[in-house]
């Protein structure tokens, strides 16, 4: 009897805790309730049907960008499905987690692919998509990450192909936009560990140097997660820079860097890059706010932009999940609709002329995030990109567009 | 007929894990060595592999010496960069040319006996100041160096991101070094199970040695030790020192197998299953002081970790199981709460699993289960 009490009672607690994830974090439960619908349809991954397999981050530190992979690939997919699907074929998703961990990463790709599955999009950061390329390669199956923007992802790498800029040109970006605006001596703080933050600082250290910009002060940290930032803009004040660089994450820019980096005596502009999508979500309540005026950032699209394509892929967003879309997702919905293109190019799903036609130059591809075609030998697409600033009147965040980047001059 | 109980432990032992290894081989050769088998029972042999090493070796300084620490990753980081790099220096002087052949076969021995030497060392010098500690102090000033260690290796220029953890580099770990890709993986399985059972069995020798006696005395009592003329501070040291060697060694299994390093995979606050905390999680779940308890932990928590996110059936199942299953953090919680209120102990408590004394073990417990019963009946009628 008191077995079967406290099993009840563990049961009760699991149910709880499903229950609060799901009150507290908005985001996450996205990703559950894609996952359902997309395996609703049968999972067949031969004979009639293509299957797309989706690997992301649905879990743990970045669960944010797993749900904007998942939810946008399950919009583009059920709009190609409602009208008339890939050369008349339906098309299903198998999402996975790889928990943003590399090894994960490999045994959610493994799983995938011994599923039959040959088309892939995925991983979204740069650190597990790396794991996952030259595996990629060997099982002849066809990886298109949304995100992963470090510059070693798609080098050499016959199967692999991304739908964002590489960091070499978002670095560059920074680095043009300190130069435009007047800045000559700039500071950067970024994450050593971490292939992403350093793969941006390197470029845009390299782009500075190119542009004539003064490196006056750098500083680093160990983690990614590391929630004290005082120091390193205490250093970046007393330097007298008036412009840093700081490539990290939405998950401490809002808690911590902005307001951390305001209260150590720095008042000039923070400068960063995709990671900030999803910062006002994360601003702490009560801080002061208006720490977040002159913080800036590269992106790959932004919402409020008027060009028809981005404003229907924005309105059905919000008509099927209630929330605007971030870049992460745009760029994954671009992703599934270039592997529409390439398909139909191909005349089958086959990964190998998948791959053909993803890397045929003449391959032009229009969607919400830019027209472009990919590179052949970098497997990476020539697109612009936008400069966004936070604004905020002391209340809330919100985004502004500042500019639109097509080519650096 | 053998008279002496312990070579008949011994006989039967090797039978047993010949048997095991010529099944695995007909079935490789069923399978045809493809699809599945290749993707994924080979993959997550590796993955057993190294989480039975290391489990099983923080059991020796949790389990039998009663020391808990909460930085074990950090040793295995440390014999995973050691591993590879040394492999990628051994490729580079042109000591091997394609991962075949006995030169690369040394080089890997070499490599992973390196990795788990370095990791000693390490381990050597965390514990002597370490060890002067007990119980929540040990484990928080283990916790540290285990996050001190992982941000070292980010910061050394041959080892951090510029080394190994950038997509090229790893790429190259890929196509160089130790690392292996998914057809070299069943190529070199038996590299695996070879070094893990040479691991288990280092680590019985060592836990019924001697030294096993002396660590459990500790254990139990340190005072009573000491004062029974055991050097404790000697054989506590020796004893972190030897599990991390082991932990060394998992982290050489480890950069094999995913033919990619990346520090944040052996941070303390990493999202899958390899962290500190979890290791930990995986010898209580089997029970501390049962090398066997652990072997059974780790791969029971691999298989719940891989089944619920990549398991084919998962997709057939009613969507509110689905809902809970994309929070995988959430079952093991609830499979460690549910093992722990039932069996405080952990599944195994302090009993090694014995084939040759299996059958004579459960009926011994049967018989003391029944004499309990017998004993509380008795007590309900007189009192």
């Amino acid at each position: 009897m008191r077995k079967l009490l406290s099993l009840l009672l563990v049961l009760a607690l699991a149910f709880s805790l499903v229950a609060c994830a799901g009150g507290t974090a908005p985001a996450a439960t996205e990703a559950p309730a894609a996952d359902a619908a997309a395996t609703e349809a049968p999972a067949e991954a031969t004979g009639e049907g293509i299957t797309l397999g989706v690997i992301s981050p649905n879990t743990g530190a970045l669960a944010v960008y797993g749900a904007a992979v998942t939810t946008a690939v399950d919009l583009a997919v059920s709009e190609i499905n409602a009208s008339g699907g890939i050369l008349g074929q339906q098309v299903t998703v198998i999402n996975t987690d790889d928990q943003f961990d590399p090894a994960e990463t490999l045994n959610a790709f493994n799983s995938l692919v011994s599923q039959g599955v040959g088309l892939i999009v995925g991983s979204v950061t740069s650190g597990c998509t790396s794991a996952i390329t030259s595996a990629a390669n060997e099982e002849g199956v066809v990886l298109l990450t949304p995100s992963a923007t470090a510059d070693s992802i798609t080098t050499a790498n016959d199967y692999v192909f991304r739908a964002c800029y590489a960091d070499s040109f978002q670095g560059a970006i920074a680095a043009y936009y300190a130069k435009e605006a007047g800045y000559a001596d700039v500071g950067v703080v970024y994450c050593a560990a971490d292939t992403y933050s350093k793969g941006l600082y390197d470029s845009f250290a390299a782009a500075a140097a190119t542009y004539g910009l003064n490196i006056k002060a750098v500083e680093s940290t160990a983690s990614l997660d590391v929630q004290d930032y005082t120091n390193q803009f205490a250093s970046m004040a007393s330097s007298g820079v008036q412009f840093v660089y700081a490539p990290y994450y939405y998950d401490v820019i809002g808690p911590y860097i902005v307001t951390q980096a305001r209260a150590a005596g720095y008042t000039g502009i923070i400068m960063g890059a995709d990671g900030y999508d999803g910062t006002p979500d994360y601003v702490v309540e009560g801080a002061d706010l208006t720490a977040f005026n002159n913080v800036y950032w590269t992106n790959h699209y932004d919402p409020t932009d008027t060009d028809p394509m981005v404003q229907s892929f924005v309105a059905a967003y919000q008509a099927m999940f209630n929330s605007t879309p971030n870049a992460i997702s745009a760029l994954a919905y671009d992703a599934v609709y270039m592997y529409k293109l390439a398909i139909e190019k191909a005349g089958s799903a086959d990964p190998a002329a998948v791959r053909d036609a993803l890397a045929d130059p003449s391959t032009t591809f229009s969607g919400v995030t830019g027209t472009f075609a990919f590179n052949s030998e970098t497997g990476t697409p020539s697109k612009g990109a936008v400069i966004l600033s936070f604004a905020s009147d002391g209340t809330s965040v919100t985004t502004k567009l500042v500019d639109v980047i097509k080519e650096l001059k | 007929m053998i008279k002496n109980r312990t070579a008949q432990g011994y006989l039967l032992n090797t039978v047993v894990i010949a048997v095991l290894l010529i099944g695995f081989a007909f079935f490789k050769g069923a399978l045809g060595g493809g699809g599945e088998f290749k993707l994924i029972i080979v993959p997550s042999i590796w993955q057993c592999c190294y989480l039975i090493i290391l489990a099983a070796s923080l059991n020796l300084s949790l389990g039998f010496l009663g020391q808990l620490s909460l930085g074990h990753c950090g040793f295995m980081a440390v014999g995973a960069y050691a591993a590879a790099l040394l492999s990628l220096a051994a490729e580079r002087a042109g000591v091997f040319e394609d991962k075949s052949g006995t030169a690369f076969l040394l080089v890997l021995a070499g490599c992973i006996i390196a990795a788990g030497i370095l990791a000693a060392i390490v381990g050597l010098l965390v514990g002597i100041p370490a060890l002067r500690l007990k119980g929540d102090y040990l484990a928080i000033i283990t916790l540290g160096f285990g996050m001190i260690i992982v941000n070292i290796i980010n910061n050394l220029p041959f080892a951090g991101q510029e080394g190994l953890a950038l997509g090229s580099a790893s790429a190259s770990l890929y196509k160089n070094g130790l690392g292996f890709g998914t057809a070299l993986k069943v190529t070199y399985i038996w590299v695996a199970i070879a070094v893990t059972l040479v691991c288990l069995v280092m680590m019985f020798m060592f836990v019924r040695s001697k030294y096993g006696r002396a660590i459990r005395a500790i254990r139990d009592d340190e005072i009573a030790a000491s004062a029974s003329g055991i050097n404790t501070s000697y054989y506590k040291t020796f004893t972190f020192a030897y599990s991390a060697f082991f932990a060394g060694v998992a982290g050489a299994l480890y950069a094999c197998a995913n033919a990619t390093l990346s520090t944040s995979s052996f941070a303390f606050a990493n999202g899958g299953i390899l962290n500190s905390t979890f290791v930990v999680v995986m010898v209580v779940l089997g029970g501390m002081g049962s090398l066997t308890g652990s072997i059974v932990a780790a791969v029971i928590m691999f298989l719940v970790n891989y089944q619920i996110k990549n398991g084919v059936w998962v997709q057939h199942l009613p969507a509110w199981l689905q809902n809970i299953f994309s929070f995988p953090m959430l079952v093991y919680a609830v499979i460690l709460i549910i093992v722990i209120m039932f069996r405080p102990k952990g599944i195994f408590g302090s009993y090694e699993l014995s084939l040759r004394n299996f059958f004579s073990d459960i009926k011994l417990q049967r018989q003391n289960r029944l004499a309990q019963k017998l004993e509380s009946k008795e007590a309900l009628r007189n009192g």
